[in-house]
């Protein structure tokens, strides 16, 4: 039945616009930068109050229909502000001369599937940031890029390992169990970003399984150089009509796409490399020290110097490989036909020996008209990655380099070689020298991978009263990522195993293939005055993620395959999902374009639910009113406010029970698994009400924009303990809530603007929120899944406390005796001791232009939150901390001689010089006869994580041991070291 | 899918209203189409509870019929170890769970704790045979094989509850448990019901066996040699009816239970043929080294740090005429090479009787564990025939055991012996006899009132009455814990 009404609903829309046409005109003009000569391509020209719209060519011509009588004509370019001309009756011509946007104050911002808005009238927060700034400074990835840039978004690093990791999370945490990663869509293709883990944990006996692997976030593998824009739908209302993947928000990437005109190229060098930025020094032994607690046969180290101490950090993370990029893209087009075609080598060398990130991209966008009322837009990409990231994180038998320096005293000279050319074996405690595992031992990823998009635009009405337009998109996203380890049996920490030498081969496949149909209608009423946007759509998504993994040991000496192990053991994992879903939207605009309203819903079902007939609801309405004038003219203040609704999945395999399938005397027997399946198991849900108020004054060199929201996950998946008579024991179910609530703001200003010889510009952006458990459904409170170590500080969920709260051991309080044990220590052992999101994050971009000089700084601040510092704790286990026999040490020992953890726990507000360029566009008669063929050429010079002011005493406080935990715990664990980045930046335009 | 090439053709084909009618018909159909996606994906990582409880075959009844056999295993290295600590059979010396030397030597237990796993693994492995009970109607086998895979898969979960029963004493327990996960958890009845209920439970698996025919329709694994047939199966059946009988007889004071437990047993395999090597005759709890299989997890090198044995056993062991010690502990166990000592507790020696009989100093990780063999039915006739008046036949009985399998000579007890006397002489024999396999002496011990009996080692320490029910079934009635029959 509710199909039914829905195709009926469509029919309705879709029979309504059929109007007559009214009588109309042409007129022709020009688009250009202000101040110049220089042609815009690609803007687009409409007719206000009419469905009319064009776009202007290379040279920036344009040829619209427009009704009969005088029009305004709205000019819009990304990149520029708007212009607006009222052209009379007679008038056959227009041109226009568009001013740079340098506060992004213009653009469109996307609403649905299909659908866009102009920025200025949005009804929710807009976090938007384009290509050039995210190339700007060479970045690892496109996460790295967008620190310190947008609000409302926290980015943070899992290690400084090269080539990603890192954590995304928009508007705070909203999950326990479920899925805590945005929803990632490059050019319609959803985009998977799936961790899969490498399995050095079982090679380094890590505590939990593959979590501590140092994953790579798959959305690594997009190409920075190659995006035109990126888009952050926030809040529940912007991101509804992606319903249950929408939870934690959506990233809406754009590639570059070719505008008609003659071929241009433009050519990218880049050349740099990575240092350290920190090291941790440690104890300082006297022979008679070193005799005492390592035995006589370290003496030896002291036979030269009296006094040996060598910084380990400096010893192994002195790699200095080049780094570079070569980009290269020809864009143009011709009669019906556009293309983009980009080519990106990527090396980033990581401090590490033997690490480092590799990627090798090339694009291919062609736009294709096949009549004036139908266009193809066809996006691919293929991609290939190489990750080394090295042997860090927790271990438990120093196969890892952080670890094992902890119990390497500093009079250890780890580079110290006997004569055949060997590492010396160690004789100080433990069996590993992190020099030899970097040199020898293999961790080493690769990933190929397929993107590609086709979306179908077909205008089927244009009355200029009426305009009916269908959209058909299909895509896939498809990578094989190969991940193969190898620890020599030579290797001084396999060397010790009973079944000495290790080998994983593992394997992963995914696919998503989603596509995606749109009607989109458009009315306005020959009077004018309002206009209404009629859309409606279906979606399908498909996704699969296969993963194996052969793990052996016990490897013949000097082999490699895992094969040639004797204690072999195999993995296979394959998570399937299907998605349909249905959704509408109306759009109307009143009082002039003063007034917007939206509302929308989305009808969706999926496999993973337990019901997978029942279609759930996301809802979504919003509204904005443009005051104009209010504040001087030209000034817009605009207050907004929005409501939606999405969902997070269930995840696979929630509704199923399972049979464990044990085995003896070779039979292979079926028993009930402990895990009840819960066939009823339903999506979480988000609620959110977000309020606004944006604006721009001081003709435009002054904007803002203040967000506040609420946010309130309920249905929440969750995992309860059933009457263990029952068999079972564990079962998931939905329930609870969490609230988060927040303040975004972002403040642009630009304090100089000189025409175009000296600009100052400047942005703020600042993001607060905090989460709190309101509700576990009875549920008594506890541990999530890798909430950190034991008594180490856990990240645990009770009602009334924040989602992030650290729990532990403290120390008592002298004044209240009753909480004291004998030791000095509180009774009570689960009591709150930190947590770990912070108080606020602000970010600060300011681009400095002088003639042909340009000066870019990214300053990024983090404001509280609270960093366990387990790499500490392993030094004080090995008592080999810097500062040892200090106060300080004291302090810390009686924390760990009592099971405290609370001297561990540190503050993690840091400032951050995220980017610093400084570069010079060439001028033109500088390239003498080159000029010709040369168009324009720029040289800079680039920093990324230049400076970083702590209060952390560890090396990096942006760093979390357990990645891949849905709620992030910072946890330091020994962790790839932090690393600073220059570049010298070449760049030339044909 | 397949709807985007369902629309290309008359889109591009067509132009303006046409065009848009066509759209509007490609878009309809494509609405059709995909309103009937299949979205049913099944997990296929691993068999799902349907392939049993909605499409079962013989196939999987039979591999379910193997589960059932390794799921009563799974608690047995913890009832060695934990019941074996409680009657102080051993110690574990290992040091890195201070539960060993603490809580389960002196108390208080925490019900959050070590009392949780081998409830829930008991259950669970009802909850298992539970789900197979229903699905064997329905997975096309003859009535006989129905018949016999009843009798078995009851047998299993009268004994799993009658263990149940055992541990919980007091406290209670729920034995209504097959319902939905969703549903009222069972009703806590008292461990004397739940017993009676157990042995009910077992004849009326007799029943079902001897209405099996000739085979099972599945195979058994290691440990069931020589009882894997109905016929031989109904022995173990009623081997073990024999002994909940005489459980019940003891701990709740059943008087009919000795004349039915002297039918039960009289049905069983005990044999006085073949002595002393038919004492070994007897089903055993499985184990092998074999890849992805579960190894004896009880056997160890005299090196270990983890157990010890009790030093009241080695010291109250019976000479031998030779003035050996009783045979029954020279193979069980050895002298390790140094003793240890932890808070207070000191081992000297070690348990080797699960490693390899030619040289004890190799653990053998193949070794099964006795679950019910002749050795203890021949015992537990002893303890009958004393209590049904063949006096002179249960003395006949213990000195089976005394000498075939300890090397003594014949007890002094004769038919005037006093009761306490006898259970004195039954107790020392099941300690030396059964001792590593069950956690008897701490049972015996509650049996027959004679907690106060076990020697305590330090200042404080306490027996254990009974196992607590773990929080979690607490919490989940919302009842306070430590919970039990009487309330919260």
């Amino acid at each position: 039945m509710r199909r039914n009404r829905l195709i009926l609903a469509i029919a309705v829309a879709l029979a309504f616009p059929q109007l007559a046409r009214a009588q109309t005109r042409e007129i022709t003009g020009t688009v250009t930068v202000a101040g110049g000569t220089v042609p815009i391509a690609g803007s687009t020209i409409s007719a206000e109050g009419t469905t009319a719209e064009t776009r202007s060519s290379n040279e920036g011509r344009f040829r619209i229909t427009v009704p009969a009588g005088p029009v305004t004509l709205i000019a819009r370019a990304i990149g520029y502000k708007r212009g607006i001309q009222v052209v009379s009756g007679t008038q056959t011509t227009a041109d226009f001369a568009l001013e740079r946007d340098v506060l992004q104050i213009e653009g469109v911002v996307v609403t649905g599937t299909a659908t866009t808005i102009d920025r200025r009238s949005a009804t929710t927060a807009v976090a938007q940031v384009s290509g050039d700034a995210i190339t700007d400074v060479p970045a690892p990835t496109i996460q790295n890029a967008l620190v310190g840039r947008v609000s409302g978004v926290n980015l943070q690093s899992n290690s400084g390992a090269p080539g990603g990791g890192i954590q995304m999370q928009v508007r705070g945490n909203n999950t326990i169990l479920g899925s805590f990663d945005p929803l990632y869509v490059v050019d319609g293709v959803l985009y998977s970003n799936s961790r899969i883990a490498s399995g050095r944990g079982s090679i380094s006996d890590a505590a939990f399984a593959t979590a501590e692997d140092d994953a790579v976030d798959r959305v690594a593998d997009i190409n920075p150089e190659n995006i035109e824009s990126i888009e952050i739908m926030k809040g529940a209302a912007a991101s509804s009509l992606y319903g249950s993947r929408a939870a934690n928000g959506v990233v809406i990437i754009k590639t570059k796409r070719g505008q008609l005109g003659a071929p241009r190229v433009n050519v990218r060098q880049v050349f740099g490399q990575f240092d350290i930025s920190k090291t941790l020094d440690s104890r300082r032994f006297t022979l008679q020290e070193a005799t005492d607690k390592y035995g006589p046969d370290v003496a030896h180290w002291f036979d030269n110097n009296a006094n040996p101490y060598f910084n380990h950090f400096d010893q192994l993370y002195d790699n200095h490989t080049l780094s570079y990029e070569t980009a290269m893209d020809v864009s143009g087009g011709a009669g019906n036909t556009r293309y983009f075609v980009g080519g990106t080598w990527k090396h980033d060398g990581g401090i590490e020996p033997n690490t480092g990130f590799g990627r090798q991209n090339l694009r291919v966008n062609v736009d294709q008209s096949v009549n004036s009322k139908m266009d193809v837009q066809v996006s691919t990409e293929f991609n290939r990655a190489q990750h080394d990231r090295g042997w860090n994180n927790n271990c438990n038998n120093f196969a890892c380099q952080g670890y094992a320096f902890a119990y390497t005293p500093g009079f250890v000279n780890l580079k110290a070689r006997d004569q055949n050319g060997n590492f010396l074996q160690p004789d100080w405690g433990i069996q590993s020298n992190p020099l030899q595992t970097a040199e020898l031992a293999r961790n080493h990823e690769e990933t190929n991978r397929f993107t590609g998009g086709v979306t179908l635009n077909y205008d089927a009405l244009n009355t200029g009263r009426n305009s009916l337009k269908f959209v058909g998109a299909a895509g896939i996203d498809a990578f094989g990522q190969n991940n193969n380890l190898w620890s020599p049996n030579e290797l001084f920490f396999e060397a010790v195993q009973t079944q000495p030498g290790a080998a994983v081969e593992g394997n992963a496949s995914s696919r998503v293939w989603n596509w995606n149909l749109n009607a989109i209608h458009n009315f306005i009423p020959s009077g004018g005055g309002w206009s209404a946007n009629t859309s409606v759509g279906t979606q399908y998504v498909e996704e699969y993620l296969d993963y194996s993994r052969i793990t052996t040991t016990d490897l013949i000496p000097g082999q490699q395959n895992v094969g040639q192990g004797t204690s072999t053991i195999g993995t296979d994992t394959l998570k399937k999902s299907r998605t349909l879903a249905f959704y509408g939207q109306e759009e109307v605009r009143l009082l002039s374009d003063k007034l917007l309203l939206q509302a929308g819903v989305r009808a969706e079902r999926t496999s993973n639910n337990g019901d997978i007939d029942k279609y759930y609801l996301f809802p979504k309405v919003s509204g904005s009113y443009r005051l104009l004038n209010l504040i001087g003219t030209g000034s817009e203040i605009k207050p907004r406010i929005a409501y939606g609704e999405t969902g997070n999945l269930p995840i696979f395999g929630q509704k199923f029970t399972l049979l464990n399938t044990p085995q003896l005397s070779n039979l292979t027997g079926f028993t009930v698994a402990g895990a009840s399946g819960n066939a009823a198991v339903e999506p979480e849900r988000v609620k959110e009400l977000e309020v606004g108020v944006d604006g721009l004054a001081m003709d435009g060199r002054l904007t803002w924009e203040l967000t506040g929201f609420t946010r309130n996950t309920t249905n929440l998946l969750l995992q309860r303990v059933p009457a263990p008579s029952t068999g079972y024991a564990t079962q998931v179910f939905n329930g609870g809530k969490i609230e988060n609530q927040g303040f975004e703001a972002v403040l642009g200003v630009t304090p100089i603007q000189r025409g175009n010889n000296l600009v100052w510009i400047s942005r703020a952006t600042f993001t607060q929120y905090t989460s709190k458990v309101k509700d576990l459904a009875g549920l008594p409170p506890f541990r999530p899944p890798l909430s950190g170590f034991g008594g180490l500080g856990v990240t645990f969920i009770e009602v009334g406390e924040p989602l992030t709260q650290i729990i532990g051991r403290d120390f008592c309080n002298p004044n209240v005796p009753a909480s004291c044990a004998s030791d000095g220590v509180r009774t009570a052992t689960d009591v709150k001791v930190g947590n770990s999101a912070p108080n606020y994050r602000m970010g600060f971009v300011n681009e400095l232009t002088f003639k042909a000089m340009h000066l870019n700084v990214v300053l990024d601040y983090q404001n509280g939150g609270d960093i366990i510092n387990l790499t500490q704790f392993l030094y004080d286990d090995a008592a080999n901390s810097a500062d040892y026999g200090s106060k300080d040490w004291e302090y810390r020992m009686k924390g760990y001689n009592g099971g405290v953890i609370t001297p561990y726990i540190e503050d993690a507000t840091f400032l951050k010089l995220r980017e610093v360029s400084l570069g010079v566009t060439v001028p033109h008669r500088f390239l003498g006869p080159a000029n010709t063929v040369i168009k324009s050429a720029r040289v800079s010079l680039t920093g990324r994580n230049l400076v970083s002011w702590q209060k952390y005493s560890g090396l990096d406080p942006e760093v979390a041991n357990l990645g891949s935990a849905a709620i992030r715990n910072n946890l330091d664990v020994a962790a790839y070291p932090p690393s600073r980045s220059f570049f010298l930046d070449f760049s030339l335009g044909f | 899918m397949m709807t985007l090439t369902g629309i290309t053709g008359p889109w591009f084909a067509t132009r303006g209203r046409h065009g848009a009618a066509a759209a509007l018909a490609a878009l309809s159909g494509a609405l059709l189409l995909s309103s009937c996606a299949n979205l049913d994906v099944p997990d296929t990582n691993s068999p799902t509870q349907g392939v049993l409880t909605e499409t079962p075959t013989r196939q999987t009844l039979a591999r379910t019929a193997v589960g059932i056999q390794t799921q009563v295993s799974i608690d047995i290295p913890a009832q060695i170890q934990q019941w074996g600590i409680y009657g102080r059979e051993l110690y574990n010396l290992l040091g890195n769970d201070p539960r060993e030397t603490g809580e389960e030597i002196s108390g208080p237990q925490d019900p959050g704790g070590r009392a949780g796993a081998e409830w829930a693994n008991k259950y669970a492995a009802i909850r298992s045979i539970n789900t197979y009970l229903t699905a064997l109607p329905k997975g096309g086998l003859s009535d006989a094989e129905v018949s016999a895979s009843q009798g078995f898969a009851n047998t299993l979960k009268a004994w799993h509850l009658h263990m149940l029963a055992v541990r919980s004493g007091p406290t209670g327990m729920p034995i209504d448990v097959d319902r939905p996960i969703d549903a009222e958890p069972a009703p806590l009845v008292s461990s004397q019901e739940a017993m009676e209920a157990a042995s009910a439970l077992m004849d009326e698996a007799l029943t079902q066996l001897n209405a099996g025919g000739g085979e099972f329709p599945f195979n058994f694994v290691e440990g069931f040699e020589g009882f894997d047939t109905p016929a031989t199966f109904a022995q173990f059946n009623r081997a073990l009816a024999a002994k909940m009988l005489v459980h019940r007889a003891t701990f709740y004071g059943c008087t009919e239970c000795w004349t039915q437990a002297a039918t039960a047993i009289a049905a069983s395999f005990i044999t006085e043929a073949g002595l002393p090597g038919s004492l070994k005759t007897g089903v055993y709890y499985g184990f092998t080294s074999t890849a992805n299989e579960t190894a004896n997890p009880v056997t160890e090198t005299l090196e270990s740090n983890r157990y010890w044995i009790h030093p009241s056993i080695i010291s109250g062991a019976q000479l031998r005429p030779g003035g050996q010690p009783d045979l029954r502990l020279t193979t069980k166990v050895a002298l390790a090479p140094a003793p240890r000592t932890l808070n207070g507790l000191t081992g000297t020696y070690k348990p080797v009787m699960y490693n390899d009989p030619s040289d004890p100093t190799v653990p053998d990780l193949d070794a099964n564990i006795p679950w019910l063999t002749n050795e203890e039915l021949l015992l537990l006739r002893a303890e009958i025939r004393w209590n049904t008046g063949d006096k002179a036949g249960a003395i006949a009985d213990i000195n089976l055991v005394r000498v075939n399998a300890g090397g003594l000579a014949p007890t002094l007890l004769t038919a005037a012996s006093t009761d306490d006397a006898f259970i004195t002489e039954l107790l020392y024999n099941r300690t030396y006899s059964l001792m590593w396999t069950q956690g008897t002496r701490w049972v015996d011990a509650r049996r027959y009132n004679r907690l106060n009996t076990l020697p305590l080692d330090r200042q404080g320490d306490v027996v254990h009455p009974n196992m607590l029910i773990p929080s979690a079934e607490c919490d989940a009635r919302g009842l306070d814990v430590p919970c039990s029959i009487s309330g919260g």
